[in-house]
């Protein structure tokens, strides 16, 4: 443990007044073991100033290229953007919309408005809802009646059809049942005039 | 060094304009040191060229946020700093960033080239070091090899000047109980 009255490390340091250095030269002189402590120290000090600094292996240049270069007026933006203002005024520009937005939102739907204009209001809204009504009935009794006129008529369309068809097959069975009766009578006429035989194939000739 | 302080304070305003060619000798002036920050912290040639580009980039598009130029140094190493450690944990981010350790090299990048001290030592300082912590490395390259004061190296390691102290103190130690009985033997 040294003896000096300052640490004869910060007077090594050199982080030590003048005078402070003169106090602490005039202890060593008298003091061998503050001797012997500060001589291994300077000694230390020495060895580790043995290792000298290094050239750098690669010049460091920074070149400038007007192409790159920003605009006067980019530059002023990125410098206005980058600065604290950025946050002052996102948050201004925030507030602002969140208040016009609020105002118009109020306007749009405020309760109070409509109980300001009351009765009249009222009356014209309720006269708007009876028109619209008598409206609404006469307009689904047309449509009502239209829709039944229109079934109607594709009933009695589709019956006159039916009809039609049932008279002409009518007719149609007459006919054939009097062709039918015709023809039976002129075979059996046919029959009584003449002499009725066999046909040759049937007489037993077969085998 | 007040003149030169000076220059790049100019510089540094010029470039913050949209100066390049002012931003370019501004590189120049510091490039080398912070490749020999980065190099000493990641002891990896080529991760410390990738992240010295990375780290003039990243300085020259947030060189308007540069209050005073006069801070240009540890606002350069907090950004070098910052690039090293975000490397560390995408390499591996399921390792705690105060246990991550540089990669092994075969060649030990600490050993340096024309050094007029033998090879032995400079090989047992390579050793040292890398026994280090990697905060207290940082502490021990910020300080013994970058020249910042304790409260730059607050301001770059984004912690307490007593934890800097802490950290360079105890890396002192540990470095004068391996180095010094070898420096002693190899100079006498």
């Amino acid at each position: 443990m040294s003896c000096s009255p300052f640490d004869l490390r910060d007077y090594l340091l050199k982080e030590l007044s003048d005078g402070e250095c003169r106090q602490v030269d005039a202890h060593v002189r008298g003091c061998a073991a503050c001797r012997e402590d500060l001589e291994r120290l300077h000694l230390t000090e020495a060895a580790l100033f043995s290792l000298r600094d290094e050239e750098i292996p690669q010049r460091i240049a920074f070149v400038s290229d007007k192409i790159f270069e920003p605009s006067p007026w980019r530059r002023a933006w990125a410098a206005f953007w980058g600065s604290g203002a950025r946050l002052g005024f996102a948050s201004a520009a925030m507030l602002s919309i969140a208040l016009i937005v609020f105002s118009l939102a109020r306007t749009a739907g405020t309760p109070g408005l409509e109980r300001a204009s009351g009765p009249a209001t009222a009356r014209v809204a309720a006269s708007g809802a009876s028109v619209s009504e008598e409206q609404i009935q006469q307009r689904v009794q047309a449509a009502v009646d239209q829709a039944v006129a229109a079934s109607e008529t594709r009933l009695q369309k589709v019956f006159d059809q039916r009809m039609n068809d049932l008279q002409r097959r009518d007719q149609a069975l007459l006919l054939s049942m009097a062709s039918d009766l015709n023809f039976a009578e002129r075979q059996e006429m046919a029959v009584i005039r003449s002499d009725y035989t066999l046909p040759r194939a049937n007489r037993g000739d077969l085998k | 060094m007040i003149f030169r302080a000076v220059e790049d304070a100019d510089l540094i305003r010029q470039a913050a304009r949209g100066a390049v060619e002012a931003y370019n000798l501004l590189v120049s002036r510091w490039e080398k040191r912070v490749y020999n920050y980065l190099l000493r912290i990641t002891a990896n040639r080529e991760d410390a060229l990738d992240l010295t580009q990375d780290v003039f980039l990243k300085a020259y598009q947030n060189l308007k946020k540069l209050d005073d130029p006069a801070r240009f140094a540890p606002w350069l190493y907090r950004i070098a700093h910052n690039e090293a450690y975000s490397m560390f944990r995408k390499r591996r981010p399921e390792t705690d960033v105060d246990e991550l350790e540089p990669e092994a090299t075969d060649t030990g990048i600490l050993v340096g080239g024309s050094s007029v001290f033998p090879m032995e030592l400079g090989l047992a300082v390579a050793r040292a070091l890398e026994r280090l912590s990697p905060d207290q490395r940082e502490a021990v390259v910020l300080k013994i090899y970058q020249g910042f004061k304790f409260e730059e190296m607050a301001e770059i390691l984004s912690c307490p000047v007593s934890t800097v102290k802490s950290r360079l103190y105890t890396a002192l130690e540990l470095l004068k109980t391996e180095l010094a009985p070898i420096k002693s033997r190899g100079v006498s």
